[in-house]
């Protein structure tokens, strides 16, 4: 028992991949043995987080639940995790929305096994890079939620899928081409790998390196870093393979893609880039609240461009990610004060918030798409009539990413705001445009769904939402309306983190 | 005395002919009695020196010895190989056995 | 105060619980649904009623307002809570909310038919199209139950929770959830029969048109916050406060910083209480059921603009001494009521269906009480506030029952037609005796019938404010549009219900049920004697008489009136003259299709289709809006340019990586490795020859290279 809990966040990151080990052992033609098993090993490391967050110490400052194991002494790179206020939520978001992307994935009958070995896998990966203090695991970690995500896509994903998970990795990995070499330059620079070692000693550096002057040097290593975080959130300009990937991903696939993955990149910069590089962050914090600004206003008006159903709440991704990370470069560009820790708080906050609503959305896509087989929103249209309960469920989890008060994207908005505008306050007054935008392509998307006359297209062929459907809706639900009314369950954490960092 | 020399040239004549016997003769057994000439010469060669030096040491005349044992064990599975071979190709001429070609 | 403070809170509870009941579980069940909205109101009326008492009873309360908070979140150090007061002008807003609100609960029961069958055609989502029954052998029709009866009441309670919180919110963090989340309840309360493509995208405006102006707010309300560090009322509209945001510049158009945020939250203002440019939503928003149009867009949401405009007046009015000549920011306040009052009498003259003119006569009388914010007395304000929110829900509710004994009528002579179309109908004083009456009052009201109505009292306190501005240009435009306001209510009692039946539908119109009459009685008498509460002291021979409750109560000074007749006497001329004028120009109405002011068609039809402001949005905002989201956002940037970037890159390294194989690596790396193989193999081959199978041969051969290799070593190694 004190074993568990002394090397919990070991178990938590490790279980899925030795779930994927017993399901590689199972036999492949038994789906419901598949399935059953799958959910049941995920959700054990979401009663861990569970545990974790009920003994989270508010007044502690630093990482708590350390662990540290030895893995590459020779060159001062060990596996040390630990989370803080900033990654638990994410962990949460995590371990919480993988036992829901199996439970969405029921109807998958080609190649089950696989299927739930590559998301088990992949909640190894991404849970890696929220609990690793070390340079060097992260970015394995980092690189290890790529592959499980290319076979998703490419193997059980829409007509365009190939061009779409090529798309995905290569963009990805390009973007990291950066990182790794950034990562080794620091790991190397400063003697070891350890976060908050790093921290300390790349900052204490003054001195050429290489001949160059360290200010330079700094600057590359923070765009190499920038740039690989940017591809992943998405930033615009590059933000071009989400919406294909989104689109073309089993609804499980994207679920996870938009509720996790798009959250490594915000998160790679609030724990690595602003760390590292101080000023350099706060000198072009310009520079990314412009390209922020612009993914929110070009997010939202790509989303009401479309037709096609699951791309629309693809580019609203982009749009809420674009929110994101203009507070983090209000955040940058006012370290210190009470306004960056009102938008570090706000963009986290807003991670968990859009994790929880887009999965939401993506997962009520799929569901009208696996009765229809069809997300084309000009052939859809007046299924209030005959599904109300999907009605209900899908008005509740658009009012949520619209951020209407009550349910929790209002607060995480509301901080954004307040923080950036006295930072930015041209851009974060354009941004308001987005957010208007945000409420036409919601409503766009509800209206071209559920309202009008009935399309007698599908007369005979709709029903409502079934039981296990609702039953991956009703966590999500309860998360949106539970920090809508009450943010402080996760809002407590991650102040008492940005408290301190920020 | 006969000198020393005489003895070696020969030897080393004898050896010369089977050498050359063994190079030219058609027939397999005709490269045999080359190589008897050859082992001859040798022990006659061995014999030499074991005369010319102290006689103490028995070895000189013992390699003799060995040599015609095993001369004659050599000549005893030769011919068995080249009757054998005889048998199957029903020559003894070695130009035509060539199966080791390349 | 201690149990009034627990009331204070569960004010808003009650409605909330309820729709979340009433979703959640009793959907379908009729009885249930409405027994608990209707239950959860009444308790709320109860509340509301005992906190406004007892704040009435309190000596003077304005001081003391009641007061309570809960911590909602922190960031940094800073905590935000989520608060309610009840001041006096919170204790005015509970008063006619809870009485409105529960009105329009009851008579909501009656309007979607509870009781009725259930109709055979009727889907969720269309309005309920009617029962047949067999009479006399004829196959006739009824009025059928609402399908979506329950839904109805669980939306509407959530709205009455987003009032109340509103209503009662402390700080303005707490407003803005409570107006939120009334634009939701908008929209799908609009939008309630869904399947209607006019309802459907009359609801999309409503909620667009309001989140523009809630943007502005937002950007307010952030900026507030990084200024003041706070965003509770007693916080920013503290003389500390206020005077350090008076003298803190702004750079924009010349406003100090306290009057930029006001503008800015004032923007809000203009899109929900739907004033010039951002109106164009109410008219469509007729496309909800009546008791919709009444609630939100007569008594309460439009009002919480006007609410939320009086609490922010000490911002927009920074600077500013009675007396003194209006700031930029009083001035855009009251030029924008002024124009929307005038503008929206204009066009409600024009109008023919009975709910559209009640539509646009609330957005020329919401101009009336933002002009009078503008020009410095937002507590009259108040009072017109109060009054019309009663008179308005009247005539709306009122409206309704008309139409829905057009409908009966319809149903049973067989007629089709627009239901809502006054110029069809005529002669309902006969058929409606109690709508007639209650209708009557309230037009009366509306036009500011000197004395017997509250509008009379309203208007009259904001027509006296109003000319004293110096200028009094604002005055001369409230003026004449109390005069087309006077015309067009009787042009409406004319139209409805004078005169003989048109059309066959209103000439078998029939009196509605009770649950929908007995609400108008009760709304009529607070439309008669509610304006008895403001009486001025300062008014010729009444005044003085009864005392003025409301200015004690809200804390109007009388000091720096100037006092003269001619407001007085302006709005009665203009109110008793323009009825008459209305009266007289359509008593002998004949035919359902020829209007009388109609005198230059293309000017009516202009006027008519509110001077054409939705074409000109339409080709303004929504066209551009969807070609940049469809055409230059979707395609061309995002998959011309830079998916095209991308694919030229990709392309290039696909031509590099085939140029490479092709240059390099096939000759080069392959063709060396061919090349080196080939010439083994083919040097084997050559080499291979020297294998004979000769005994004789290989023995020569080695014998060569022993004699040489002994030649070799004599040499190297002797």
């Amino acid at each position: 028992m004190n074993w568990l809990i002394d090397n919990i966040l070991l178990v938590v990151l490790f279980l899925p991949t030795l779930g994927a080990l017993i399901l590689l052992c199972l036999p492949g033609s038994k789906s419901r043995l598949l399935l059953w098993t799958a959910l049941g090993i995920s959700l054990i490391p979401l009663a861990f987080t569970v545990v974790m967050l009920l003994r989270f110490n508010y007044s502690a400052e630093g990482y708590q639940f350390m662990a540290d194991y030895q893995w590459y002494a020779a060159i001062q790179s060990s596996l040390k995790l630990g989370v803080d206020g900033i990654s638990l939520p994410m962990v949460l978001l995590t371990t919480l929305l993988t036992p829901l992307a199996v439970l969405a994935s029921f109807k998958i009958s080609q190649n089950l096994k696989a299927y739930l070995i590559l998301f088990l896998l992949l909640e190894t990966g991404s849970l890696g890079v929220f609990v690793s203090l070390d340079l060097l695991m992260f970015f394995v970690f980092w690189e290890v939620g790529l592959v499980p995500m290319y076979f998703l896509i490419n193997q059980w994903g829409g007509e365009n899928r190939n061009y779409a998970s090529l798309k995905f990795i290569l963009f990805t990995m390009t973007g990291s081409l950066g990182l790794l070499l950034a990562t080794q330059l620091i790991g190397v620079v400063s003697g070891t790998y350890d976060l908050v070692q790093v921290v300390a000693k790349w900052n204490a550096l003054d001195q050429p390196l290489f001949g160059i002057p360290i200010a330079t040097v700094k600057t590359i290593a923070f765009w190499a870093f920038a740039i690989a975080f940017a591809v992943k959130v998405p930033i615009w300009p590059f933000h071009t393979w989400l919406p294909d990937a989104h689109t073309e991903a089993p609804t499980a696939g994207s679920m996870i893609l938009a509720g996790v993955l798009l959250k490594l990149g915000a998160y790679g910069f609030l724990r690595f880039v602003l760390p590292f590089f101080p000023e350099q962050s706060a000198h072009f914090a310009g520079a990314l609240a412009i390209l922020a600004t612009l993914a929110i206003v070009l997010g939202a008006f790509g989303a009401y461009g479309q037709k096609d159903f699951k791309r629309l709440v693809a580019y609203s991704s982009i749009n809420h990610m674009g929110m994101v990370v203009l507070a983090i470069a209000a955040a940058a560009a006012a370290a210190g004060t009470p306004d960056a820790a009102s938008a570090v708080n706000g963009s986290v906050l807003l991670m968990f918030s859009h994790g929880v609503a887009a999965a939401g959305m993506f997962f009520l896509v799929g569901v009208i798409y696996d009765q229809t087989h069809t997300r084309d929103l000009t052939r859809l249209g007046g299924f209030w009539q005959k599904t109300p309960v999907y009605g209900g469920i899908l008005i509740f989890t658009s009012m949520a990413a619209l951020g209407l008060p009550g349910l929790s994207g209002f607060v995480s908005e509301f901080l954004i705001v307040s923080g950036s505008l006295p930072v930015f306050t041209v851009l974060t007054a354009v941004a308001m445009l987005g957010l208007l935008f945000t409420g036409l392509y919601t409503l766009k998307a509800i209206r071209d769904v559920l309202h009008g006359p009935f399309n007698v297209e599908w007369a005979g062929h709709l029903n409502d939402i079934s039981k296990r459907e609702t039953a991956v809706m009703v966590p999500l639900m309860l998360f949106m309306i539970g920090l809508g009314i009450w943010p402080r369950l996760l809002l407590d954490i991650i102040n008492a983190a940005v408290k301190h960092i920020f | 005395m006969i000198p020393f020399a005489w003895y070696l040239l020969i030897a080393a004549a004898l050896f010369c002919i089977g050498l050359f016997g063994v190079l030219t003769r058609r027939s397999a057994i005709g490269i045999l009695l080359g190589l008897e000439f050859m082992l001859n010469a040798v022990n006659i060669n061995f014999l030499a020196f074991w005369r010319a030096g102290t006689m103490q040491a028995m070895s000189g005349a013992v390699f003799s010895v060995i040599i015609f044992a095993v001369a004659a064990a050599e000549v005893a599975v030769g011919l068995a190989i080249i009757i054998s071979v005889y048998r199957s190709r029903r020559t003894v001429v070695v130009a035509e056995i060539s199966d080791l070609k390349e | 105060m201690m149990e009034l403070d627990n009331l204070v809170w569960l004010i808003p509870v009650f409605p909330l619980i309820a729709f979340a009941v009433i979703l959640l579980f009793t959907t379908r069940k009729r009885v249930l649904s409405h027994s608990i909205a209707i239950g959860s109101v009444v308790l709320s009326w109860l509340a509301s009623m005992i906190v406004v008492v007892s704040a009435v009873l309190t000596p003077d309360f304005k001081s003391n307002p009641i007061h309570l908070e809960i911590p909602w979140f922190t960031t940094g150090d800073t905590p935000f809570v989520i608060g309610a007061q009840v001041d006096a002008l919170g204790a005015l807003g509970l008063f006619f909310v809870s009485w409105t609100v529960l009105m329009i609960f009851i008579y909501s029961t009656g309007y979607h038919n509870f009781g009725q069958p259930v109709g055979d055609k009727d889907q969720p989502g269309l309005p309920p199209q009617g029962a047949a029954y067999k009479e006399h052998g004829k196959t006739l029709l009824q009025p059928s139950v609402e399908p979506m009866y329950g839904r109805f009441f669980g939306i509407a309670s959530l709205f009455a929770f987003a009032m109340f919180l509103l209503i009662l919110a402390d700080n303005l963090l707490t407003l803005y959830i409570g107006w939120e989340i009334m634009g939701l309840c908008s929209y799908l309360l609009i939008g309630f029969w869904y399947a209607k493509p006019s309802a459907r995208d009359a609801a999309v405006k409503a909620f667009i048109t309001t989140r523009l102006g809630d943007v502005f707010m937002l950007l307010g309300l952030a900026f507030l916050y990084a200024r003041t560090g706070s965003l509770q009322y007693s916080v920013i509209f503290s003389h500390e406060t206020l005077s350090s945001l008076t003298s803190q510049g702004t750079g924009i158009f010349g406003l100090n910083a306290a009057a930029l945020a006001g503008l800015l939250l004032f923007i809000g203002v203009v899109g929900k209480s739907a004033q010039w440019p951002l109106h164009v939503w109410l008219p469509d928003a007729m496309e909800g059921p009546t008791p919709v149009s009444a609630m939100i867009h007569a008594a309460t949401m439009v009002s919480a603009g006007v609410y939320l405009a009086i609490r922010i007046f000490p911002l927009i009015s920074s600077g500013w001494e009675t007396g003194a000549p209006l700031t930029t920011a009083m001035i855009v306040v009251s030029s924008i009521g002024a124009f929307t009052a005038l503008f929206g009498s204009t066009i409600a003259l024009t109008q023919r269906d009975v709910k559209r003119t009640l539509a646009y006569s609330t957005i020329s009388q919401l101009g009336y009480m933002i002009a009078a914010v503008g020009i410095g007395a937002p507590l009259i304000a108040a009072f017109h506030l109060l009054t019309h929110a009663f008179f308005k829900a009247l005539l709306f509710l009122d409206s309704g029952s008309v139409i829905h004994g057009m409908e009966h009528g319809q149903m049973h002579s067989g007629e089709h037609g627009d239901a809502q179309d006054m110029f069809r109908m005529g002669g309902l004083a006969r058929k409606m005796p109690i709508t007639f009456f209650t209708f009557f009052i309230g037009a009366l009201a509306l036009a500011g019938f000197p004395l017997l109505t509250a509008g009379f009292w309203s208007k009259d306190a904001i027509l006296t404010s109003a000319y004293a501005v110096p200028g009094r240009i604002i005055f001369w435009v409230l003026v004449t549009a109390a005069f087309l306001t006077a015309f067009y209510s009787m042009r409406q009692i004319t139209l409805v219900f004078l005169g003989k039946p048109r059309t066959d539908g209103a000439a078998h119109a029939s009196e509605s049920v009770k649950s929908m009459t007995i609400p108008l009685i009760f709304l009529a008498v607070f439309a008669v004697a509610i304006g008895w509460i403001g009486i001025p002291a300062a008014f010729p021979l009444i005044g003085g008489h009864v005392p003025d409750f409301l200015a004690e109560f809200l804390g109007i000074s009388a000091e720096g009136e100037v006092h003269s007749n001619v407001p007085l006497l302006a709005s009665v001329i203009v109110s008793l003259g323009g009825m008459l004028l209305g009266w007289l120009t359509y008593r002998s109405q004949k035919g359902t299709e020829k209007d009388a002011i109609a005198v230059i068609r293309p000017v009516y039809n202009f006027v008519q289709r509110g001077y054409d402001f939705d074409r000109l949005y339409n080709v303004l905002f929504v066209r551009p809006a969807k070609w940049v989201s469809e055409v230059f956002t979707a395609k061309w940037v995002d998959r011309v340019l830079i998916d095209g970037i991308l694919h030229t890159v990709a392309s290039g390294a696909l031509a590099l990586g085939s140029l490479f194989r092709k240059g390099v690596d096939v000759p080069v790396i392959n063709g060396g490795a061919d090349l080196t193989a080939r010439g083994i193999q083919r040097s084997g081959a050559g080499i291979r020859h020297v294998q004979t199978g000769q005994v004789q041969q290989y023995m020569v051969m080695s014998i060569f290279v022993l004699v040489i290799a002994a030649a070799l070593a004599l040499v190297f190694i002797v």
